[in-house]
């Protein structure tokens, strides 16, 4: 009824008193004051600091050891070997010793580092068929255009798993073995190799086309051939457990989930920290480790490592963050100096014109 | 009157409409589909909507990509859609495609359905027309050409129409012209003769249906003012001309009934022929940002490029060499490879180009101009008119303003004109010094037609009317009530006069007070009430007024038989027109000096007795004129009026006041105190308008005034190398230029302009000298000069022109200026309708332009360099990414994060701060006007501010791949959680940003800076949700990954510092605005500078004084005549009381910051009117 008496009246043309249409909303202008800024940019360069000095400190205690295998010990037989195209099926077995200064305290995680790798080319990360890895019967035997070129053999078989990733994984493995001193008996440090990968790869993108209970895994996989590269059909990827094969086996998983820079590690194991002498972690003393040596990287002047790290909440042994957050603070003090030099300079003139 | 450039068949009388015939043109109707057109007739119906059910889609769309940004975008779509380049998944980019298109569409189809709300309104408005033999009421759009319409007083007309006949004497009718050319007067039509008599005899029904006569005109055109054809009845062919036609849009009035011809219907009327297009006027920031947008693209092509030999270079190079990657080498050519690269880094660095930034651009635009047109504060309250922002992209050009050029009359002053004074025989009555409020009113009583208004106080006069002593008075009042083309009209007893000057209103208004009452007009006899006796003169002929002649006459035959010429107009012509010997001649002029100074409108009022045997002779020469050809006649008619119009006796003159309009001399004040340079261009006296100009503070009581022969010394004395720029080292015409220019006016008359604008070189000194100059006024010029001032400003300089006026013939102006401002006041809307801007009032101009103005250039601009920024760190981190993968085109994002970027998580807070923003409120941006200052001279948004943001671009998107690069490189975590972690810092920065740059948080920009911030989280965790993984595993192949990351305190850590790292640019720029923020108010007071110089004697100091009316010394404004001699001092002007100007200067810092509030101090005082004896 107001609307209607509003249109005709001599206020036709009024606009409506409200706060939105005359600009009024309630708002809040912070009133700053150099009082405020400038001692903000200081807190903030101590918050940074004491985030930066604990995060260094957190990383301090962790302990690292990293090993370039690529042409250590007897590997470098491996290395050589390799180079000759001919050798590219052949196995090669290898050893590197090393030794531990320093006990490592707590969960010592075992990586694989790829260095010059490049996992994050367009082409190459694209070139896998997740339709295919989480049991699509369909695409098992029909691998998506995206895994091009390796979709399917010369003899038209399609590839499972398909795709530049699959065909790419890393296939070196590792024992490792500890031998506190020379003389010691020698124990077989034992790694979880499974729970490696993330729970959701694990149990949503990953998972094998299904199966009837009679079937078995190669039955399943039947009418598939595995990766150009690969020496070992999709199914036996893991000969000692029978649940870690296919795809869903842990490694193809952690190969699959790309890195995002050439140089990388990954995943191989965690410590297994329930017997003797292994129950505080990895004791100092003198390790090798038996590789089986397949992955070639002398073609990309690539190189191979494995790293022994404990963890902190944050992760591994990652010494720029902290420094990282120390510049930052490092340069919110400077620009809070040179603000406040400003403000002393000529700020204060401005107030003193103001009055 | 002007026919264009018609085409020669144009012209041609081919357009037949036979009268009663409507089953011919209900056939003959014009129809179309898409473009094809059949028909020659259009029907009565308006269709100004574009879409119907059917076309709207096709049609929306086609027009969305005339667009080349949308073209643009389509072709990255179907780009996307090739697997071999596509490094985003389609729907990246059709997302927000589609989302700016059904913006767009659903803005068009509202206008749309407003257009057919307003088209139905009128197409449905009732007409009466005749069928078969009696008269039936149908609806607008059923009537079509060849019909006989009947209108009714007050009734608009449906179409134009040919006039058959109307109730009135001769046919007459008149009609009101208002929503044709705004004019509220009444101008008549008349029927033909042989139509008036044929069908008015009979009953009307009868004789209308058997009217069977054939017009032959033109075919329909826009020419409001003329109109060729001719009637052919009973074998005869009439001539038709404009004087017979009613055309659509007008009112009738006065008139009983009408009954008029189709002939032109709808579509073809000229009213609608005539609605032409707004001129498309592109703001400053437009261009800018186009070029930008241009620039962006290059930049896009050269990386691409640049990217893509890179890439060919890795390929030959390193990718070569891997086995498992060199299968992956498109047909193992790296040339190949490179240029699908190249291709694919187009798609990835798209989102550089900022398209949701055009449809935000015109969001924001049409909400700011939403604002002007609410804003209660501009609502006139008295004439309930709000303003109107016509044009709804220039807005934040009004911040940017930086010459501002007025219309006087009606735009500074009400244009509500009082009698206040007038010299009859010498003797000057009344007294114009004492303020309209303070004269007493004279008892009128005698007259019944008194309307109690007269401002006037001359009890002398009345006495020396009523006893009829003396002649030459009576005979100046008759020359007022006959000398006119109002109308008047009655109602309820009153006398109302329609006027189409107010000057004449208020002429004729005061001669009806004084009881010489103009009682009413006939087509050839006028008949006046003299003191009570009515006296019927008949009216021989009208000498019009125009604005060449300035003048206009009448020529009559007064009740006793003899002739008499009347002529009033501009003191100029009329003097130059008198005979010989004219008694009191010196005293009028002396009159007419005084008036002028008091800011009085003046007019000389002349009679002449005509011998019979002179006007035989000269109406049989002029008859013979009407047969010539246009050109030829327009000549002899000049001459035949200059004939009569001369040997006249003086009467006297008049001097009406036209009033300032309230909070003229404030807005004019604080308007200069922002910076503008205002000019005033008037049809004015020099006189009248340096008045005016003290009066409303456009000069200060101490300005100096530089015109005429020393303006022309001035700008011919500087060096040949003289320019605008160089002009600051300048010449040598006073000791210390600089400040003392700033003290000075210039004077500037029509002709000195004319002459000005033809000699080469002279316009660019005098933009030159003006920007030093207080302010610039330019008196007598045309309605082309107008426009001439301002082209040769913007030509001349790089400010922003704002043009207001409020009559036709502002005109010109508003449409040459960057922005054009009506205002909607006493002269109707012709201003209005060719401007951006309508207000009801000047003073309005202060919140239109500091207020609405400055938000609008600060949250536009902001806007625009925010929205650009945080696109371009977005996409720039692609480019790092992909040093470190091979220049593969591999995104650094997610696709749907791209999808979402600038759509949703980003684009809602920043359009909410360009809706809200206030830096400060709109009563400090009135109360320091210095704040606006920033825009005019481009402050915000220049190459130097892009330069700026692109810099902090750089850095930030540096930091915003390079933290994340320290963390994840040589470390377990995989590219997709490092696609999270960037996009998050992404997120931190933009919204840390807004949090810096937002200084007005009203509640919607918290809550959506809030929800904007938490969709990230949110609609990342669906993306990445298993369900729709499983059910489209290639478009959800993120799946879990934020479900890992957000639990990973590392990336929290990472994206927390790269975000806030990336936003200390922005930090540092917040702080040190915080630090040296000083309202700038100090800053406006010491721009006051020094005081003045006291300049030699070639520039006249105007002594400024307690008396307005003695504030103005003369400047020679004859055009050269009276300085013809060369520079020689003139003597100060010996009336003015000097005040400030001979104040005594005073040196020291201390004083100079008092300088200004003595001048504010003072100037009200001096502004308002003085009320001594």
């Amino acid at each position: 009824m107001g609307k209607e008496a509003a249109k005709t009246g001599p206020l036709a043309h009024r606009p409506d008193n409200s706060a939105f249409m005359q600009q009024r909303l309630p708002a809040w202008s912070p009133m700053l004051t150099t009082s405020t800024v400038l001692p903000f940019m200081y807190c903030m360069a101590v918050l940074c600091l004491v985030v930066g000095v604990s995060l260094l400190i957190t990383v301090q205690g962790t302990q690292e050891m990293k090993l370039d295998y690529t042409e250590a010990g007897t590997c470098n037989n491996c290395f050589q070997s390799l180079k000759n195209v001919s050798n590219a099926g052949k196995s090669c077995s290898c050893r590197v010793v090393f030794t531990l200064e320093h006990e490592f305290k707590g969960d010592v995680f075992f990586y694989y580092g790829l260095q010059n790798f490049h996992q994050n080319l367009r082409k190459y990360m694209d070139s896998r068929d997740d339709a295919q890895m989480v049991g699509r019967k369909q695409n098992l035997k029909n691998p998506s255009s995206y895994c091009e070129p390796y979709i399917r053999d010369e003899k038209d078989v399609p590839i499972a798993p398909c795709g530049a990733v699959a065909n790419s994984m890393f296939n070196d493995s590792f024992a490792l073995q500890y031998q506190g001193q020379p003389g010691d008996p020698i124990n077989t440090v034992p790694l979880y190799r499974k729970g490696i990968a993330w729970y959701t790869d694990e149990n949503v993108k990953f998972r094998n086309p299904h199966k009837n209970k009679s079937q078995t895994l190669a039955q399943v996989f039947e009418g598939t051939t595995s990766p150009p590269y690969w020496q070992k059909p999709v199914y036996l990827l893991d000969p000692l457990d029978a649940t870690n094969n296919g795809f869903i086996n842990e490694d193809l998983i952690v190969w699959m989930r790309e890195a995002a820079f050439p140089n990388f590690k990954k995943l191989y194991g965690v410590l297994v920290r329930t017997q003797e002498p292994f129950t505080n972690g990895l004791p100092a003393g003198n390790y090798s480790i038996d590789i089986v040596y397949n992955f070639p990287v002398q073609y990309f002047k690539g190189r191979k490592q494995v790293v022994l790290s404990t963890v902190t909440w944050f992760g591994g042994q990652n010494r720029f963050l902290p420094i990282a957050y120390l510049v930052t603070s490092g340069l919110v003090f400077i620009i809070a100096i040179f603000l406040t030099v400003i403000w002393w300079k000529f700020g204060k003139d401005a107030k003193n014109m103001n009055e | 009157m002007a026919i264009g450039d018609n085409t020669k068949a144009d012209l041609e009388l081919t357009w037949e409409v036979r009268a009663n015939c409507r089953q011919r043109y209900a056939r003959g109707r014009r129809r179309s589909f898409l473009c094809f057109r059949w028909g020659q007739y259009a029907d009565n119906t308006v269709r100004s909507y574009k879409y119907s059910l059917l076309t709207f889609l096709p049609l929306t769309l086609f027009e969305q990509f005339h667009r080349v940004a949308n073209i643009y975008y389509l072709l990255i779509v179907v780009m996307q859609a090739i697997p071999a380049i596509a490094s985003l998944r389609w729907y990246t980019n059709a997302i927000p495609l589609i989302l700016v298109l059904t913006v767009r569409g659903l803005k068009d189809l509202a206008t749309d359905l407003a257009r057919r709300k307003s088209d139905s309104q009128i197409n449905s408005r009732a007409s009466d027309v005749l069928d078969s033999t009696s008269f039936c009421t149908v609806q607008w759009k059923d009537l079509c050409v060849g019909d006989v319409v009947r209108i009714h007083k007050d009734q608009p007309v449906p179409a134009d129409l040919l006039l058959l006949c109307s109730s009135e004497e001769y046919s007459l009718c008149y009609v009101e012209t208002a929503d044709i050319d705004g004019e509220t007067n009444l101008k008549y039509k008349q029927a033909l003769s042989i139509t008036h008599n044929e069908l008015t005899s009979e009953p009307s029904e009868k004789s209308l249906a058997d009217f069977d006569g054939v017009v032959w005109c033109e075919h329909p055109n826009n020419r409001l003012y003329a109109f060729r054809g001719h009637l052919r009845w009973h074998g005869e062919d009439h001539v038709l001309n404009n004087d017979h036609i009613l055309l659509r849009g007008t009112v009738l009035r006065n008139t009983q009934v009408a009954y008029g011809l189709m002939i032109y219907a709808g579509a073809d009327t000229k009213i609608l022929r005539s609605c032409g297009k707004l001129r498309v006027k592109s703001t400053h920031v437009d261009r800018l940002l186009n070029k930008m947008v241009i620039g962006i693209f290059a930049f896009v092509l050269l990386t691409s490029l640049l990217m893509a030999v890179g890439h060919g270079a890795f390929e030959s190079q390193v990718s070569r060499f891997i086995p498992a990657l060199s299968a992956l080498t498109v047909n193992g050519d790296p040339v190949y490879s490179a240029f699908l690269t190249f291709w694919s880094y187009i798609i990835v660095l798209n989102p550089l180009i900022p398209m949701a930034l055009y449809i935000s651009f015109d969001v924001i635009h049409v909400l700011h101009s939403l604002f002007i047109n609410w804003d209660r504060e501009m609502r006139w309250e008295k004439k309930d008119s709000p303003a109107r922002a016509r044009n709804t992209s220039l807005n934040e050009q009004l911040g940017q303003v930086g010459h501002l050029l007025s219309d006087k009359t009606g735009t500074l002053t009400q244009n509500h004109l009082l009698f206040r004074q007038c010299c009859i025989a010498g003797r000057v009555y009344g007294d114009a010094s004492i303020s309209v409020e303070e004269t007493q009113q004279m008892d009128l009583s005698w007259n019944p037609f008194a309307s109690g208004q007269l401002s006037m106080w001359a009890p002398e006069l009345v006495q020396l009317l009523r006893a009829r002593q003396c002649p030459i008075v009576s005979e100046f009042f008759t020359a007022l009530a006959l000398c006119h083309t109002v109308m008047p009209e009655q109602s309820k007893g009153a006398l109302l006069y329609k006027a189409s000057s107010p000057d004449e209103e208020a002429l004729v208004g005061a001669a009806r007070d004084l009881g010489w009452v103009f009682h009413s007009r006939r087509r050839d006899n006028l008949t006046l009430l003299e003191l009570g006796v009515t006296r019927e003169y008949q009216l021989l002929a009208t000498l019009e007024f125009t604005s060449q002649r300035r003048r206009m006459s009448i020529l009559v035959r007064d009740p006793e038989g003899g002739l008499k010429l009347y002529c009033k107009g501009a003191d100029m012509v009329i003097l130059e027109r008198l005979q010989a010997g004219c008694p009191c001649l010196e005293s009028t002029e002396r009159a007419l000096e005084s008036f002028a100074q008091t800011c009085l409108r003046t007019l000389c009022v002349a009679v002449r007795c005509v011998p019979e045997e002179l006007w035989e002779c000269w109406s049989k020469v002029l008859t013979d004129a009407a047969t010539m050809a246009t050109g030829e006649r327009d000549a002899v008619l000049e001459a035949l009026h200059g004939d009569m119009e001369s040997q006249l006796l003086l009467l006297g003159a008049t001097a009406i006041e036209d009033r300032l309009q309230e909070g003229v001399p404030e807005t004019i004040a604080l308007l200069r105190e922002a910076g503008l340079k205002i000019w005033v261009l008037t049809g004015d006296k020099t006189e009248t308008a340096v008045n005016i100009g003290y009066f409303s503070k456009l000069l200060d009581p101490d300005t100096c005034l530089l015109g005429g022969q020393e303006l022309r010394e001035v700008l011919r004395s500087a060096d040949p190398g003289y320019s605008a720029s160089s002009s600051r080292q300048g010449n040598a015409w006073c000791v210390n230029m600089k400040t003392a220019r700033a003290k000075t006016a210039l004077v500037i008359s029509g002709p000195e302009l004319a002459e000005f604008v033809q000699e080469p070189g002279m316009g660019a000194k005098l933009i030159g000298l003006a920007a030093q100059c207080q302010s610039v006024l330019c008196c007598r010029v045309t309605p082309g000069q107008k426009a001439d001032i301002v082209t040769l400003i913007r030509k001349y300089s790089s400010s922003i022109t704002m043009a207001i006026g409020d009559g036709a013939n502002d005109v010109n102006m508003i449409k040459t200026a960057h922005i054009g401002v009506g205002i909607a006041g006493v002269e109707g809307g012709q201003a209005v309708q060719n401007a951006d801007f309508s207000l009801a009032q000047f003073r309005f101009l202060q919140r239109l332009l500091l207020v609405h103005g400055r938000w609008s250039y600060r949250r536009i601009t902001f806007f625009v360099l925010f929205f650009i920024h945080k696109t371009c760190n977005f996409a720039l981190v692609n480019i790092w990414f992909g040093f470190f993968n091979g220049f593969s085109a591999q995104s650094m994002y997610e696709n749907w994060f791209i999808a979402m970027y600038t759509s949703l998580y980003t684009s809602i807070p920043i359009q909410l701060y360009a809706f809200f923003e206030q830096d400060v409120s709109a009563e400090s941006s009135l109360k320091s006007p210095g704040l606006y200052r920033p825009g005019p001279l481009n402050r915000l948004f220049n190459p130097l501010t892009i330069a700026a943001m692109l810099a902090q671009t750089l850095f930030s998107s540096l930091v915003l791949f390079f933290i994340p690069y320290g963390v994840f490189h040589d470390s377990p975590l995989d590219y997709q959680t490092l696609a999270v972690t960037v996009s998050m810092a992404d997120i931190f920065c933009v919204d840390a940003e807004l949090l810096l740059l937002t200084r007005h948080w009203t509640v919607f920009n918290a809550v959506f800076l809030c929800i904007a911030f938490g969709f990230f989280f949110i609609v990342t965790r669906i993306t990445q949700q298993p369900r729709l993984f499983q059910l489209a595993p290639a478009d959800y192949f993120f799946v879990g990954v934020s479900e890992n990351a957000f639990a990973n305190p590392l990336v929290w850590l990472t994206a927390l510092l790269a975000g806030v790292t990336a936003a200390l640019p922005a930090l540092f720029v917040f702080v040190f605005n915080v630090l040296l923020s000083r309202p700038d108010t100090h800053r406006v007071h010491s721009l006051a500078g020094p005081r003045p110089v006291e300049l030699r004697s070639k520039v006249r100091r105007i002594d400024s004084g307690r008396r307005p009316s003695g504030v103005a010394s003369r400047v020679s404004s004859k055009g050269a005549a009276p300085a013809s001699g060369g520079p020689h001092p003139h003597p100060h002007h010996p009336r003015g009381l000097p005040l400030l100007g001979d104040r005594p200067t005073v040196d020291g810092s201390g004083i100079e910051l008092n300088v200004p509030f003595i001048g504010r101090k003072l100037l009200p005082a001096i502004g308002k009117k003085p009320d001594h004896d």
